[in-house]
């Protein structure tokens, strides 16, 4: 590296947490102004020192103050009225590979709702229909028995070995249906309708043990159902909707009600999502985030945000809550944080609606966004400023998200398409 | 004193205190300094040593301060003596007689200098440029010429200034302790232990006078001042303002007189033709009276100005100028300074009155001619626009996705969502006639109810109205045929002309139409449960513009171009008439409460109208440019909204006190610009307010509705 002799000089030592990527452990004086570009070539050059020629030139990114380095050093430093003259520590990781464009699925109509698991997505559209897919992009079934668009699904039971496997979907007629698909003969039956809502059901989420479900919907209700498909342990409570049931519609199929209901919330409840086996947390139109006490049946706290909330995602290890409002920022909400300001950091690139958020499945830091702006981000929180990477395909609306297979991104909208990005995540920032 | 030329080689002295004097900085060291000199050269016998010295010396810069500085020797101490001349301290006069007037050191007579007389000293004034600084040594009878150092010093003396130019008496100080504490102090001694311990010395003093005071030994002293009182019997006291009488006063305001006005071209001995009066001219002024005369003379015209005469009337007209003064009342006029910027009332910053919608969100796109108008559902799920493509298109609010499409051939006029959150019901206006539209959407009970209870309503109608049909009611109400009811209409009312408005009722049973072109039958109030129609005017005051219910009270207001009545329904008597300031009246809204109305003109105005403070607008904002088309409340927040034919939207803060004393807050807030001008004459024809976000809807003339958040 060579030194202009004018610019001021900055200690720094490099260090990283990947394996074989070492350089020595002593202070570098660099440039003040330096940037990645530099930085990186530095660390190629380093490393071709110590290690062997035959690894290629690797693209680094650098991590300071556990803040990703986007400007020029000194640019960074000045915002974050860092010190000069002590030496800095300067943590860098291999750069994460781009996601790349893998398939686009064309629906008939607006994709509303993505649930993906162990290589099969389900798609819940405008017409009303619920689709299989696998990770090919083969169509395996088409489902019709909705009246209304499907707004939310979500996998019950999904596991790697078992043939046969069982969804809930839920839709604007406000009904769930709960649905059992064999894979290997790829025969369908729904099992049992969930009915008690009185507006839209809009979203759906399984507690971690598979036993119940918990719904949201414009009525502004919370309802948690019970996700057995044996029909004799309730058969008590199902006998009188039963029966009400053959009267009107004269078709076979057992309807359920909730094991509970949870009221609190004074507009339509836009996301839920289970928190542990006893809590569930909810974002509402009415600018607040709720998190629920199941076991007693109660309200457990409240967060107040200044927008509606259209999306909430939780991070398994960090259990930190991302919420997506009617504005143009992710937030950040840590909802263990009862008074203050519960918003850790805010996430500004998109320009429309942010609709959905989905935090990565393996990766603690990285998340995807997608907006009406029709761009899916990646984003890692220790880049608030900036994503690591913008997706463009899709031509309208994103309405929904999913980051549920590690190595695939799902995005589907109001173009009627469902985009899938691979991607690679870096072996070694998968914690152990 | 002497000079060193004029002096004797000798006279050491004199050399010596010279160079001393030339150092000396003021008198008094000067004095000292010649002193110690003296004492020297007295303890000193040798002179050729001296002698030597001056020549080692070499030029004496300062001679003659020496001589001054002498002299004031002479002067300031008595004791001095004088070397040169040994006779002591004694009057001159006492030589007078003599030819010498003393002895010099060797004891040799020291001769008078010749005299001069008035002839010499004149030529001496007249020829010696320095004779002005040239004085006689009394002693001596030299004549001493003053250097410019001294003449200086003599003037600046004179002065009562310091005799040396150079020395500052104003310098500033340089502090040689400063009573500032010091980082780095002079002395670093900490203080010393007993400075912190009570002083036992001032303890026993203080013990002693106690001690004292308790035995009755010591006592108090008496208070002074008291004596000084009893000295000076006067009052402390007077008057400040004596001599403000009214003389003075007059002066203090004194207000000069009118200034007579300036001859002109008709006062002047040659005046221009045009000013000379002709012969009738002259005559019409002699039949004046001297009162309505507009000159008091007659212009006239002379060929030089000695042949002018002198003016006859001149102290007529200078004792006419006198009463003037005198008689005529002359007021100060009292100016007030006002700042204009203090006449501008303090409003709110906008920031301050957030949350109010700002930016742009979504655009619902599908139709295919201009929006004309929308409305929104109660929970804000859904949101209704009717398009001059003759559809009715339902949407999802937050997805701008369009659920719903009622085709229904015409242009629709007007569109309003019922306000009961337990029926599910469009009424659109639709040419001649007005539907009831059930678009389907939301709970599938209430959907079904409204399906029953439009149901339950047609029945139980049948048998009255059938039978009282001789009054003749121009509005028909048909259920629609089951092909319409799959398109989701319900009943169809029918009216003889075009329907442009409709709006309900808050509870959502009544609901009115407005039919501009039905002269006495324009307004027609409706009913739902009961499927019945009335009107409620027999008389056409106007053209009728906007019709609207009350939020709570039995109340309808009618705009016509210029006025809005307010009817009473129960009572059937009108209760108020608002005058608004505009010209045409399109639009009309309440605000919730009810008490505070607002109307958009085609004008560009929008009025805001108090209805507890007067008939009059409280205010009118002119914030658009060309007409507007719209105006709306917001159900919950503090805002309200005109849409205008230049493409925007302007969203105002209005805040209603429940305090009847503190005026509505109106600020306007944000002009929301989205819309596409189209070529045509319209912009945005509609907004429409969420009924629970602080959102804003507006249907533009580019065939999108928009949404802005």
């Amino acid at each position: 590296m060579e030194t202009d002799g004018n610019v001021p000089h900055v200690q720094a030592k490099f260090f990283t947490k990947q394996k074989g990527i070492s350089v020595p452990d002593s202070p570098f004086s660099i440039p003040y102004n330096v940037g990645v570009i530099e930085l990186s070539s530095l660390i190629n050059s380093l490393l071709s020192q110590d290690e062997a020629e035959s690894r290629g030139l690797v693209n680094f990114d650098f991590l300071v103050d556990g803040e990703f380095l986007r400007e020029p050093l000194n640019q960074f430093l000045q915002r974050k009225e860092a010190s000069t003259e002590s030496v800095i520590d300067i943590e860098y990781l291999e750069r994460q590979p781009a996601p790349e464009p893998e398939d686009a699925l064309v629906h008939d109509d607006w994709v509303a709702a993505l649930a993906a698991s162990q290589d099969y997505i389900l798609t819940g559209c405008y017409d009303n229909v619920v689709r299989v897919w696998n990770t090919e992009g083969d169509l395996l079934m088409t489902i019709p028995g909705h009246s209304g668009p499907v707004k939310c699904l979500a996998w019950l039971h999904n596991e790697d070995g078992v043939a046969q496997k069982t969804f809930v979907t839920g839709s604007h007629d406000e009904t769930l249906l709960v649905w059992r698909w064999n894979q290997q003969t790829n025969s369908l039956d729904c099992v049992h309708s969930c009915r008690g809502h009185a507006g839209s059901v809009d979203t759906v989420t399984v507690s971690p043990n598979g036993q119940r479900f918990c719904t949201g919907s414009w009525d502004k209700l919370l309802k948690i159902w019970s996700a057995s498909l044996d029909h004799s342990a309730d058969a008590d409570d199902d006998e009188a909707p039963q029966k009400k049931k053959k009267k009107t519609d004269g078709q076979k199929l057992p309807s359920r009600v909730p094991l509970l209901t949870l009221s609190g919330h004074s507009e339509g409840v836009s996301s839920a999502l289970w928190v542990n086996e006893d809590v569930v947390a909810t974002a509402s139109w009415d600018h607040t985030i709720r998190l629920w006490d199941l076991h007693h049946g109660i309200q457990k706290s409240a967060i107040t945000g200044a927008k509606v909330f259209l999306d909430l995602s939780i991070c398994p290890e960090t259990q930190l809550m991302l919420a997506a409002s009617a504005d143009r920022h992710v937030r950040l909400y840590d909802h263990r944080i009862t008074d203050g300001a519960s918003v850790k950091s805010t996430f500004t690139s998109h320009t429309a609606w942010v609709s959905s958020v989905s935090w990565s499945p393996c990766h603690p830091n990285q998340f995807i966004s997608g907006s009406y702006d029709a761009i899916l981000k990646l984003w890692d929180t220790r880049s608030p400023k900036a994503p690591l990477y913008d997706m463009t395909g899709h031509e309208d609306k994103i309405l929904a998200v999913d980051w549920s297979m590690p190595q695939y991104m799902l995005s589907g909208g109001a173009d009627n398409h469902l985009k899938i990005f691979s991607y690679q995540a870096r072996e070694a920032q998968i914690p152990s | 004193e002497a000079t060193l030329d004029s002096n004797e080689e000798d006279d050491n002295s004199d050399s010596e205190e010279s160079q001393y004097s030339g150092l000396s900085e003021d008198e008094s060291s000067g004095e000292d300094d010649s002193e110690d000199e003296i004492l020297e050269w007295e303890s000193d016998d040798d002179e050729e040593e001296e002698e030597e010295e001056e020549e080692e010396d070499g030029v004496m810069q300062d001679i003659e301060v020496n001589g001054l500085e002498s002299k004031s020797n002479e002067i300031d101490s008595s004791d001095e003596e004088d070397i040169r001349n040994t006779i002591g301290n004694v009057p001159l006069e006492w030589y007078k007689e003599f030819d010498h007037i003393g002895y010099d050191l060797m004891g040799k007579k020291i001769g008078k200098p010749a005299k001069s007389d008035e002839l010499d000293k004149f030529l001496d004034r007249m020829d010696n440029p320095d004779y002005w600084r040239t004085v006689e040594d009394r002693k001596t009878g030299q004549k001493v010429v003053l250097s410019d150092k001294d003449a200086e010093a003599i003037k600046r003396f004179r002065n009562g200034q310091y005799t040396d130019p150079s020395y500052d008496p104003y310098a500033p100080w340089v502090e040689f302790f400063t009573n500032e504490v010091m980082e780095h102090p002079v002395k670093a001694t900490p203080p010393h232990k007993r400075s912190f311990i009570p002083s036992l010395t001032e303890k026993k003093k203080v013990s002693q006078y106690v001690h004292a005071m308790k035995m009755g030994w010591m006592k108090p002293m008496k208070p002074l001042p008291s004596e000084e009182e009893e000295q000076d019997p006067r009052p402390s006291y007077y008057q400040l303002w004596t001599s403000d009488s009214d003389f003075t006063r007059r002066f203090k305001h004194h207000i000069p007189a009118p200034k007579l006005k300036l001859p002109g071209h008709a006062e002047s001995y040659n005046p221009p033709a045009e000013y000379l009066l002709t012969e009738e001219e002259e005559l019409a002024w002699k039949d004046q009276e001297p009162e309505d005369r507009r000159r008091n003379f007659i212009p006239q015209k002379f060929s030089s100005l000695r042949l002018v005469p002198a003016f006859k009337r001149f102290v007529n007209e200078r004792f006419e100028r006198c009463l003037d003064l005198y008689l005529c009342p002359r007021q100060r006029k009292m100016r007030m300074n006002v700042n204009p910027e203090d006449l501008i009332p303090k409003l709110p910053k906008p920031r301050e009155l957030q949350p109010f919608p700002t930016v742009q969100s979504l655009v619902y796109r599908g139709h295919s001619a201009v929006v004309r108008c929308l409305t929104a559902s109660l929970d804000g799920q859904w949101m209704a626009s009717g398009s001059d493509d003759g559809t009715v298109k339902v949407w999802e609010v937050s997805t701008a996705r369009c659920m719903k499409t009622f085709t229904l051939g015409h242009a629709v006029k007007r569109i309003a969502w019922n306000p009961n959150s337990s029926v599910c019901l469009l009424a659109v206006a639709v040419e001649k006639q007005v539907l009831l539209l059930n678009p389907g959407l939301g709970d599938r009970l209430i959907i079904s109810h409204t399906d029953s209870l439009l149901q339950s309503a047609l029945n139980s109608r049948q048998d009255p109205d059938e039978s009282e049909t001789g009054k003749k009611i121009p509005a028909d109400w048909h259920e629609c045929s089951a092909e319409e009811k799959a398109n989701g209409l319900r009943i169809k009312i029918s009216h003889a002309k075009n329907v442009t408005h409709v709006s309900w009722h808050s509870k959502g049973d009544y609901f009115v139409s407005l039919m501009p072109e039905g002269q006495s039958q324009s307004v027609f109030i409706h009913q739902l449960s009961r499927i019945r129609s009335q009107i409620p005017f027999s008389k056409s005051k106007g053209l009728v513009q906007s019709v609207l219910f009350h939020p709570t009270r039995p109340f309808l207001f009618v705009a016509t171009q210029r006025y809005i009545r307010v009817y009473n329904l129960l009572k059937q008597e009108l209760s108020k008439k608002l005058t608004s300031s505009c010209k045409w009246i399109s639009s009309m809204a309440i605000h919730p409460g009810g008490d505070n109305l607002i109307i958009g003109s085609y004008d560009c105005r929008l009025s805001w109208f108090d209805l507890d403070l007067s008939t009059k607008p409280y205010q009118t904002l002119r914030h658009q440019k060309k007409a507007i088309r719209n105006v709306c409340f917001h159900r919950s927040y503090p805002l309200f909204a005109s849409c205008s034919d230049d493409a925007s939207v302007v969203v105002c803060h209005g805040r209603v006190y429940n305090d009847l004393l503190q005026n509505p807050l109106i600020v306007p807030v944000k002009v929301l610009r989205g819309h596409e001008e189209t070529k045509g004459q319209l912009g945005v024809t509609d907004c429409h307010f969420h009924p629970t976000q602080p959102w804003i809807f507006s249907a533009g003339a580019d065939h999108t509705v928009r949404l802005f958040t």
